[in-house]
């Protein structure tokens, strides 16, 4: 009975431990089916980073204004399918050697600790990648250096010079190592960021373009409504007065008023000329930069030549004009005549606006910058800040409440400034009402120069 | 209670969404819980709710993500926002910054005070960082938390219900919001009056894949030994692959050891088993070391697979019992604390079971949810344990 009792638990300890040997076999049969489903899963969320992106991309290009924005919201899409720690686009400034050097234009993940801004790295590689077995020596070094991560997947489109850099603190980020294989993720990621980046820069740029071609059609069509105001106003003084004064009018004219309609039609010529000089002058700006004759002239002789020149005026209107003496040897390349106009321009303008008792004063400086910088400051009426991009439009003064007080074609500061431009230089503004006004030209370094004083001689 | 999600990469923007979503009338909310994504600049978070709601106390923490219904996700720039805005429904504070000191001193604290404050059945909500070091990983270990909870509150009539928070499920770090700022090694207890109780569903996912086997040797969470052999060596041949070494936190997503309370023959039943997280492996030693140090020489364990199938089942079969509690009920808050490695990203499920839960909890009931480390429930009518790889669904309703 024992025996048979011994024999029983022997084989019911057998049996247990094929059961046992089943249960573990089939148990991690059904573990490692669990584990690859998950981590078929896993890699399917994966590579559906790059046709999400694609998905998102539309979407993403009209909400965000700029192809600036367009970056961060890709690295959200990035980041949260491939659910990495960090992750930045970078973009090459400049070439230094072997190394180009990239500027971080998005990066997400850092919370309050930013990355730098700048990074080095030598002969950028079109893909790479860190892994626990990676020697940290050029360029694993640089790369983890951008994310301050020690796991990063780069990729490098050299042609656009832009890159993206995913980065993780732990080997195994939620599933898996970087790998090989995911250079297909990272460079459809960033293929997709550069194509809708450039698309929606050039979508920038043509409403740009648009907004520029409607302004410039508004533009057009205000000047040649302008235009014909101006000239049908001096073309009817002329006809009127000459009708009074032809032989058979009705009119009686007496000799004073015959003579004062005489002098009324000879102004209205003069203007009529003056505005069509100004029109011709102002329509060929465009070619004006060709034809300049640049030569070297003294800042200070350019001033004073042209306070020569409006002196009368000056002294007509009690208007005080004096050129401040600047640097001595301080020369401008520029075409003398064309020069000149800009300058009799400013200057006349300055003491027109400048009532009695007002100064107007010229100046000339080197910049630190190596610039030069020529200055007509006027202690006149002034203007607002709203009017002043009003001022540099054709006839504005003309159309302003100035006109009947002040007289001009309204094209002097339009050509002033076509004609500063044409010289690669620029033309602004500083006004107040009541204060008075600054109108300065910046001519650019190569314009510009110090000449040293002959030495007396003997 | 009111709730609110937010998700940016701008913490002031997270903010403004999830104040918006708050809907609050002119009165201020009197404390803010708040669950911020890892990625997010805690400061700069806890700036920009004192900045939209002025100077309201801030409790919570980082969240490897948030759940609500209008949105889940765990991208690490979620946030989630409760507004507690009536007094009869508004919790107290408790907090013990002592858990990088002794963490069952820091639970004993907590539980001491909290003592001293309950009289009737009282909710208890209890949150602390989960992560207490990154290199080398080590937790703040919620089993040592919770029993010096567990005996400091004695008899008191507590319901203690919580969650370890992370910033993501790589368990990088963590941090708390503590009422005044930002910290880390702090456990809060959020500790309900007594017109507010709770009803909880523990929600599971996994089964066992082994035969019983013993811990012949271990040593605090570190399990060097089953059935005599290398703990490591017998995980290795259940999954067929070799571990080890950098690849060790892989483990965490594959398998755990389960632990089956009651008659260990009885019939299989997922609320009878505690599972512990595998958090790293040690090749030379041939160890594993578990996420709590609560298993002992003897125990007898079983290795225990993920299971999504289940665990999707597990959810349906939960929110069905919370919503059938839930009629007729004045439903303040459904808090739901999710186990991290539950979320499709890692568990690959191909649904998210997150949703199931937002779907299916009953319209009325408020809803928001963070993704845990861990989670800590009453269990088999006991008192409250920490639980690895569950959801715990708590609905706050007043008392009747």
């Amino acid at each position: 009975m024992t025996e048979l009792r011994i024999l029983d638990l022997g084989k019911l300890e057998r049996e247990l431990a094929y059961y046992r040997r089943e249960c573990n076999d089939l148990g991690a049969r059904l573990l490692r089916l669990q584990e690859e489903q998950s981590q078929a899963f896993r890699e399917s969320r994966r590579s559906r980073t790059v046709a999400k992106l694609i998905r998102e991309a539309h979407r993403l290009a009209d909400l965000c204004a700029t192809p600036d924005e367009i970056g961060s919201s890709m690295l959200e899409v990035i980041v949260e399918n491939t659910l990495c720690d960090r992750a930045a686009f970078v973009r090459r400034e400049a070439a230094q050697g072997n190394s180009d050097l990239f500027r971080v234009t998005h990066a997400i993940g850092f919370g309050s600790d930013p990355p730098a801004e700048h990074v080095t790295v030598p002969s950028a590689p079109a893909f790479f990648l860190t892994t626990a077995r990676t020697v940290i020596e050029t360029p694993a070094y640089e790369l983890t250096g951008i994310l301050r991560m020690p796991y990063v997947l780069w990729c490098y489109d050299r042609a656009s010079g832009h890159a993206l850099i995913l980065g993780n603190q732990s080997e195994s980020n939620v599933s898996r190592p970087f790998e090989a294989g995911d250079q297909e993720l990272v460079e459809g990621a960033l293929s997709v960021y550069i194509d809708v980046m450039l698309r929606k820069r050039a979508e920038v740029e043509l409403r740009v373009a648009k907004a520029t071609a409607e302004e410039a059609s508004a533009l057009r069509a205000r000047f040649i409504a302008t235009l014909s105001h101006e000239l049908r106003t001096p073309l009817n003084a002329i006809i009127g007065f000459s009708d009074m004064m032809l032989p058979g009018s009705s009119y009686r004219l007496t000799e004073h008023q015959q003579s004062e309609y005489a002098q009324q039609i000879n102004d209205s010529g003069r203007l009529l000329l003056e505005l069509i000089n100004d029109i011709l002058d102002y329509s060929s700006l465009a070619k004006v930069a060709p034809q300049l004759l640049l030569a070297w002239a003294k800042a200070e002789t350019l001033l004073s030549a042209s306070a020569r020149e409006l002196a009368a005026l000056a002294m007509q209107n009690e208007v005080k004009l004096e050129v401040r003496r600047g640097e001595p040897g301080l020369e401008v390349q520029v075409d003398q005549l064309r020069f000149r106009q800009v300058l009799n321009n400013l200057i006349s303008n300055a003491v027109k606006f400048t009532g009695p008792g007002g100064t107007v004063t010229a100046s000339a400086r080197l910049r630190p910058d190596g610039m030069a910088e020529l200055a007509v400051r006027d202690t006149g009426v002034g203007m607002r800040a709203e009017d002043i991009p009003r001022a540099l439009e054709p006839f504005q003064q003309i159309d302003s409440g100035h006109s009947r007080t002040f007289p001009g074609t309204g094209l002097g500061l339009p050509i002033a400034k076509g004609l500063v431009e044409a010289h690669g230089g620029t033309l602004r503004i500083v006004s107040a009402p009541g204060e008075g006004t600054t109108v300065t030209i910046i001519l650019p370094a190569a314009a510009a120069r110090i000449v040293e004083p002959a030495p007396p001689p003997g | 209670m009111r709730v609110g999600y937010g998700r940016s990469p701008d913490p002031a923007s997270a903010v403004r969404q999830a104040v918006a979503a708050l809907a609050l009338r002119s009165e201020k909310p009197a404390l803010i819980m708040a669950f911020s994504g890892g990625k997010l600049d805690p400061f700069a978070v806890r700036a920009a709710i004192g900045e939209a709601l002025g100077p309201v106390p801030v409790v919570g923490g980082s969240a490897a993500g948030a759940i609500s219904r209008a949105g889940t996700g765990y991208s690490g720039f979620e946030l989630g926002l409760i507004a507690f805005d009536d007094p009869d429904c508004t919790p107290r504070v408790v907090t013990s910054h002592a858990l990088d000191r002794d963490e069952r001193a820091a639970g004993a604290e907590i539980g001491e005070k909290v003592r001293g404050m309950v009289t009737e059945k009282s909710v208890v909500l209890l949150l602390f960082d989960s992560v207490a070091s990154t290199q080398p990983p080590r937790l703040h270990h919620a089993s040592a938390i919770v029993s010096g909870f567990n005996e400091a509150v004695g008899n008191a009539p507590v319901n203690l219900v919580g969650g370890g928070l992370l910033t993501d499920m790589n368990m990088t770090g963590a941090w708390v919001f503590d009422g005044e700022g930002v910290s880390k090694h702090v456990a809060v207890a959020l500790v309900f009056p007594p017109g507010v109780e709770a009803e909880t569903a523990i929600l599971h996912g996994c089964r066992p894949v082994s035969a019983f086997m013993e811990i012949t040797r271990i040593d605090r969470a570190t399990v060097y030994e089953l059935d005599g052999e290398p703990a490591l060596k017998v995980i290795e041949r259940m999954l067929g692959l070799p571990i080890g070494g950098g690849r060790g936190q892989e483990l965490s997503l594959m398998a755990t050891l389960g632990q089956k309370q009651g008659d260990p023959y009885a019939p299989y039943d997922e609320k009878s088993y505690v599972n512990r997280l595998i958090l790293s492996a040690n090749a030379e030693q041939g160890s594993i070391t578990l996420f709590e140090p609560d298993f002992e020489r003897g125990a007898m364990v079983q290795i225990m697979s993920r299971d999504n199938g289940l665990m999707l089942d597990s959810v349906k079969r939960g929110v069905e019992a919370i919503n059938r509690t839930a009629i007729g009920r004045q439903n303040l808050l459904g808090l739901y604390i999710d186990c991290a490695g539950r979320a499709s990203a890692r568990s690959g499920s191909s649904i998210e079971e997150a949703d199931l839960v937002v779907r299916g909890l009953d319209p009325a009931v408020p809803l928001l949810g963070f993704y845990s480390g861990v989670e800590v429930a009453p269990f088999a009518g006991e008192q409250s344990r920490p639980l690895d790889w569950t959801g715990v669904l708590t609905v706050l309703r007043r008392r009747d």
